[in-house]
């Protein structure tokens, strides 16, 4: 086990930067979640460690050893592939044996780890098949043996879960969650999918065009993003947004917009130097607007468009002043769409973000 | 009966490509007296024609030669043309697609208009008469090279990133993770490129005059040309022709499967 170091990474493809001064500490021991949109360089960054793909500046270790140039064999790291990456050719047993026997490691202690890894994953009953006679969750426990069995350094996810189906992908995360907590080994976990990443992780480390956007645990990334983008990024449906300005109310400050004003509760108002006048991003997660029986002067009116029942929740999709937002209401008699609705919300769940994006609120930080 | 018809057709095609070889087959086996004939069994079965053919010129170490030089050239092309079509898919390098333009740019070229510079080659080497010249002008094979490239293209990268991760250098990611998984086109290569050089005569006739050297359809061709007339002599010819034949034709038999499969074989599955 070890700890993982970027210092100042940058990854170049001919004139296209795909990450840019990526600066991460991971502690031993440790599972960080890297999570963000297509193309964000989250995979990059994992196949940089891996030294399957080179660095065009700065530094990566390991431990304390600086690995920025080393190849993949002399890294200590194993990988889990979104497609499993087995080797048609060679069963289970084979797959999850061959790293170690090319390292020359004695056939006694292969057969060993081989049961350990098999024990933990409940794969001993698929250990003399191919990867063709299995499905795609045992496929992936496999490709999650031949991992385990090198006790690495460092563990390494790209998107495990993403070719396996909702209730597969489910029962997996738990097995990963199991499985990392019982060995202990440092992990880095890509992966686009906000439930993988609010569920798994230490800490999150939330990716845009290369950047790192925050860092945190998921809880607080949640709780408090730091700018709009994460705001917007994390949690499902997306937060709500609602554009507008600050008034100053003799010693309060409110919210102003065409479709509501609302007074700020003393914790969510933003710094001092915040004016009255600024243009500001209001944003409001689904699960913290309610439907509200009659109007009020700090509820928003709309028309009810669309309920999606999930169960337990319902979606509401509003439109007011022309935008759609998203409440998540319990489910229960919800309104017919096409009838009018009004949607409070808790002033101490509010977001507020500047014109430039960054979080109002003093609890929340940029990375 | 539209069923019937198609298989009447068929067994009609058939006979057409099938009857040439079996008369030829039966031929070898018949007394000069029957060779004019076109039934297709002897009346007496014999094995002069055979041992005339062994007598009268050295068709054991022409087939040896035949053996030696195929199967080499076999594979080399397999080993040198894999690795060419693993750099040429999977590695990133300067003048990659050059490389690539200039393989396919190969095939273009007629393979009689090189005859000359390579001949020339080969003297000026002092390889006529050995196996070098028979050998070395097939070791490397475009056609091999693109076919083999096109199937490397398909292998998913992570494949390679599993291996590399496990330890492996290239090689051994060509030799223990490629070919496992082309061992379709490898055996389409490997036919392909086994009954070209088993068939090949115009090559070794300019190169090899030693007559211990000569291949066995070159022995055959001269063989055939300087072996008398009559109908002996036509049963006689039809034997070597008849050695020459039958081990490709065993061959196919056993790899046929490998070869309809990497016709068919659209990527990686599973």
């Amino acid at each position: 086990m070890a700890s993982v170091s970027f210092e100042h990474v940058r990854k170049d493809f001919g004139t296209a930067t795909v990450v840019r001064d990526f600066d991460l500490e991971v502690a031993d021991g440790e599972l960080v979640v890297l999570v963000g949109g297509s193309g964000c360089g989250k995979s990059t960054i994992l196949r940089m460690l891996a030294g399957l793909e080179s660095v065009t500046s700065g530094i990566v270790r390991i431990g304390e050893r600086e690995v920025t140039h080393l190849p993949p064999r002399e890294r200590d790291v194993a990988m889990v592939f979104q497609d499993y990456a087995l080797y048609p050719h060679l069963t289970a047993r084979g797959n999850i044996s061959l790293g170690l026997r090319l390292r020359k490691v004695p056939k006694a202690e292969i057969d060993r780890r081989v049961r350990w890894a098999a024990e933990i994953l409940e794969l001993q009953p698929l250990l003399d098949r191919k990867p063709k006679q299995m499905s795609g969750g045992q496929r992936q426990r496999i490709a999650m043996g031949r991992a385990m069995v090198r006790e690495p350094a460092v563990f390494l996810f790209d998107e495990p879960l993403s070719n396996l189906d909702a209730h597969l992908r489910g029962q997996m995360r738990h097995e990963i969650a199991r499985m990392q907590q019982r060995v202990g080994t440092t992990a880095l976990y890509v992966t686009h999918d906000q439930m993988e990443a609010m569920t798994l992780g230490d800490r999150l480390v939330v990716l845009d065009g290369g950047r790192i956007r925050q860092v945190g645990r998921p809880i607080d990334v949640y709780e408090a993003p730091a700018n709009k983008f994460v705001a917007g990024f994390i949690g499902t449906p997306p937060m709500n947004f609602l554009e507008g300005r600050l008034e100053r109310e003799r010693d309060d400050l409110a919210f102003v917009s065409d479709v509501l004003r609302i007074p700020l509760a003393a914790e969510r108002c933003p710094g001092p130097s915040a004016e009255s006048g600024e243009a500001v991003t209001l944003g409001v997660r689904p699960e913290d607007l309610t439907l509200a029986d009659a109007p009020a002067p700090a509820t928003l009116h709309g028309q009810l468009i669309l309920a999606e029942v999930l169960g337990a929740t319902t979606h509401l999709h509003v439109e007011v002043g022309g935008r759609r937002l998203i409440a998540a209401v319990p489910s229960g008699p919800a309104p017919a769409p096409g009838a009018a609705v009004n949607l409070s919300s808790d002033p101490h769940r509010l977001h507020l973000f500047a014109a430039d994006g960054s979080s109002l609120l003093q609890d929340s930080h940029d990375a | 009966m539209r069923r019937a018809v198609f298989y009447v057709v068929l067994a009609l095609a058939a006979v057409a490509f099938l009857y040439p070889f079996l008369w030829m087959a039966a031929t070898t086996f018949k007394s000069p007296a029957e060779v004019g004939g076109l039934s297709l069994l002897p009346d007496q079965l014999t094995l002069d024609n055979y041992r005339l053919m062994w007598a009268r010129a050295p068709f054991g170490r022409a087939l040896f030669n035949s053996l030696f030089v195929a199967t080499t050239i076999t594979l080399s092309v397999l080993v040198f043309g894999s690795a060419a079509a693993y750099a040429l898919a999977r590695l990133s390098f300067p003048g990659r697609r050059v490389l690539n333009t200039v393989t396919v740019a190969v095939l273009l070229v007629p393979a009689q208009l090189t005859l000359i510079p390579m001949y020339t080659l080969i003297v000026q080497l002092g390889w006529v008469d050995s196996y070098a010249a028979l050998i070395a002008p097939f070791a490397f094979n475009a056609t091999a090279i693109l076919i083999l490239r096109q199937f490397f293209l398909q292998v998913p990268r992570s494949l390679m990133d599993a291996a590399r991760l496990d330890g492996m250098g290239e090689l051994r990611i060509l030799f223990t993770v490629f070919w496992p998984l082309a061992k379709a086109p490898l055996a389409m290569v490997g036919i392909l490129t086994f009954m070209g050089a088993w068939n090949e005569v115009l090559w070794p006739l300019l190169v090899v005059r030693d007559e211990q050297l000569m291949t066995l359809p070159q022995l055959l061709t001269v063989f055939s040309l300087g072996g008398g007339a009559g109908p002996r002599a036509l049963a006689t010819k039809l034997a070597a022709a008849m050695v020459l034949v039958v081990p490709v034709v065993v061959a196919y038999t056993f790899l046929q499967r490998f070869f309809i499969e990497s016709l068919a074989s659209t990527g990686i599955k599973g």
